[in-house]
Order: C-alpha cells, then sequence, then structure tokens
C-alpha cells in the first residue's frame, strides 16, 4: 500500500512537470492520455458492396493502413465472404479519421464501439 | 500477331495511359459530369448516395454531426482528385502519369462507378453482360470502366511491390 501511495506521489509530481513544460513533454502526455482514454476502443468495419473491387479495396487497405497484401488481401476476402471485417480500432479520433479517409475512397465503412 | 497495350503500364519514367482518343474523351467526360454533381447536388440525393455512407449507422446524433463536419471535406477531397485527372487529360500530349495521378484517377474511376453502378441498380450478378438486359449499353460502360480502374490498380500495386 505504501508502495503504491509513493507511485501515485510521483505521478503528481511527473503530472505538474508536464502542464508547465513545452512541446515534447505535451506530446508525452497525449500519448499517456491515449492508452487510458475512456472510449477506447472503436472498431471500423468495412462492409461489403457489389461495386467496390476486390482489387481495389485491396489496394486502398494497403495504402491506409500499410497493411502487406497478405494482411490486406485477408481482411478484403473477409468483406468479400463474410459481409464485413474489422480493418482498424482505436480511439474515436483515430477510428473517425480512418472511416473518413475509407469514405474518401469510396468504401463503405462505419464505426462503433468494440462491443467486449 | 497484334499486341493489345494495357490502359495503364509502369515504365521507369511513370505510368503510361495508353488509350484511344475516343475512349480518353469518354473517360474525361463522364469523371467531369461526377465533378459537376459533386459541386450541384443536394444532400440526399440518391444516385450519390454512395459517394456519402454513413459513418454511425446506429447513432443518429453522431452520424448528422460526422455528415455536418465530413461531406464539405469529401466533396473538396474527391474534386481536387477530379481536376488532377482533368488537368492531365486536357493535354493530348502529355502520356505519363506520376504514382500520385494515377492514385487520383483511380479515385476519380471508382466514384464514376459508385455513380454509375448505383444508377444502373450494379448487383454481385452483373459482372457478366446479358445481351437482352436493357441497360446494356450503361453496362458495358460501367464495365469498361471497371477493367480500367482494374488495370490503375495492378499497375499502381506493381509499382509499388
Amino acid at each position: 500500500m505504501n508502495t503504491s501511495t509513493n507511485r501515485d506521489n510521483e505521478g503528481v509530481k511527473i503530472h505538474g512537470v508536464t502542464l508547465v513544460a513545452a512541446a515534447p513533454a505535451t506530446k508525452e502526455r497525449t500519448e499517456l492520455d491515449e492508452s487510458i482514454a475512456p472510449d477506447h476502443p472503436w472498431i471500423v468495419l468495412v462492409w461489403n458492396d457489389p461495386i467496390n473491387l476486390m482489387s481495389y479495396v485491396t489496394f486502398v487497405l494497403q495504402k491506409l493502413f500499410g497493411y502487406n497484401l497478405e494482411k490486406a488481401t485477408q481482411l478484403m476476402l473477409d468483406v468479400h465472404e463474410k459481409g464485413k471485417a474489422v480493418v482498424a480500432s482505436g480511439p474515436k479520433e483515430k477510428s473517425e479519421m480512418d472511416v473518413y479517409r475509407l469514405h474518401e475512397h469510396g468504401l463503405w465503412a462505419t464505426m462503433e464501439k468494440d462491443s467486449l | 500477331m497484334a499486341r493489345i497495350k494495357p490502359p495503364f503500364a509502369a515504365t521507369k519514367k511513370g505510368f503510361s495511359f495508353n488509350l484511344g482518343p475516343e475512349e480518353r474523351h469518354v473517360v474525361r467526360r463522364l469523371i467531369g459530369e461526377v465533378g459537376e454533381l459533386l459541386k450541384t447536388s443536394v444532400a440526399d440525393d440518391p444516385k450519390m448516395a454512395r459517394l456519402f455512407p454513413p459513418a454511425y449507422s446506429a447513432d443518429e446524433e453522431a452520424e448528422t454531426e460526422y455528415q455536418r463536419l465530413m461531406r464539405d471535406e469529401l466533396v473538396a477531397s474527391r474534386l481536387h482528385s477530379i481536376a488532377q485527372v482533368e488537368e492531365f487529360l486536357a493535354d493530348d500530349s502529355v502520356g505519363l502519369l506520376t504514382f500520385a495521378q494515377l492514385d487520383a484517377f483511380s479515385a476519380s474511376l471508382n466514384s464514376v462507378r459508385l455513380v454509375l453502378g448505383t444508377l444502373l441498380g450494379v448487383g454481385e450478378a452483373d459482372e457478366d453482360l446479358d445481351d437482352e438486359d436493357p441497360r446494356t449499353d450503361e453496362l458495358a460502360l460501367y464495365n469498361f470502366l471497371s477493367w480500367l480502374l482494374e488495370n490503375a490498380i495492378q499497375a499502381l500495386m506493381e509499382s509499388s511491390v
């Protein structure tokens, strides 16, 4: 219990320093926040549709998420055969940007809170 | 033996674009028409629906907010791609596309396919043409665009290996 209290105190100290520090510390703060964000994670889904070409979907998944050909192809096949696939997950803001970029490329993407 | 060149092919200096003047004209016209639709159509125009899918299917409030924030961005981004393609197609003497230009070309071809496919009510079974189908001409055009896009993607993927 004591150990725990000490850690908490340290945490507060670090927190205090971060608040008054400049850019690099701010970045650290952001990363910390993301890892404990209460709305994490959301999932981004791509749904099957009869218009988008299989090759095009694979290409877009590689381009937007940096997946290798094997992974992108597997996700595309999941979309094609199972009707949908989770292509990404993360905090709400990131997921919304992922959905936007998929929409930009004409893919039928939605996001929802991951139901654990 | 005649050797048919693919419509897009990776070369050392960029991607060659090998369509005849008539096909080039058709592509330019269709992409231009979708550009006009993007500038003029109303928010709930059914033929444009596939260009603006819902982000939140189960949360109406979040969905309204998403459309409010992102719809104009989606229009602007598509118009930017279309402008790049139109600029390229306007000058017949320019034969080579950069990766970014071919990427914009692919996105624009897909925008046209999404609008045309929606108008035609294209389903999974529409890949083969049936002579009896009253939509034959439009489906032929749709399939031509699919063939172009397929080749564009193939060229892009081969070049990024």
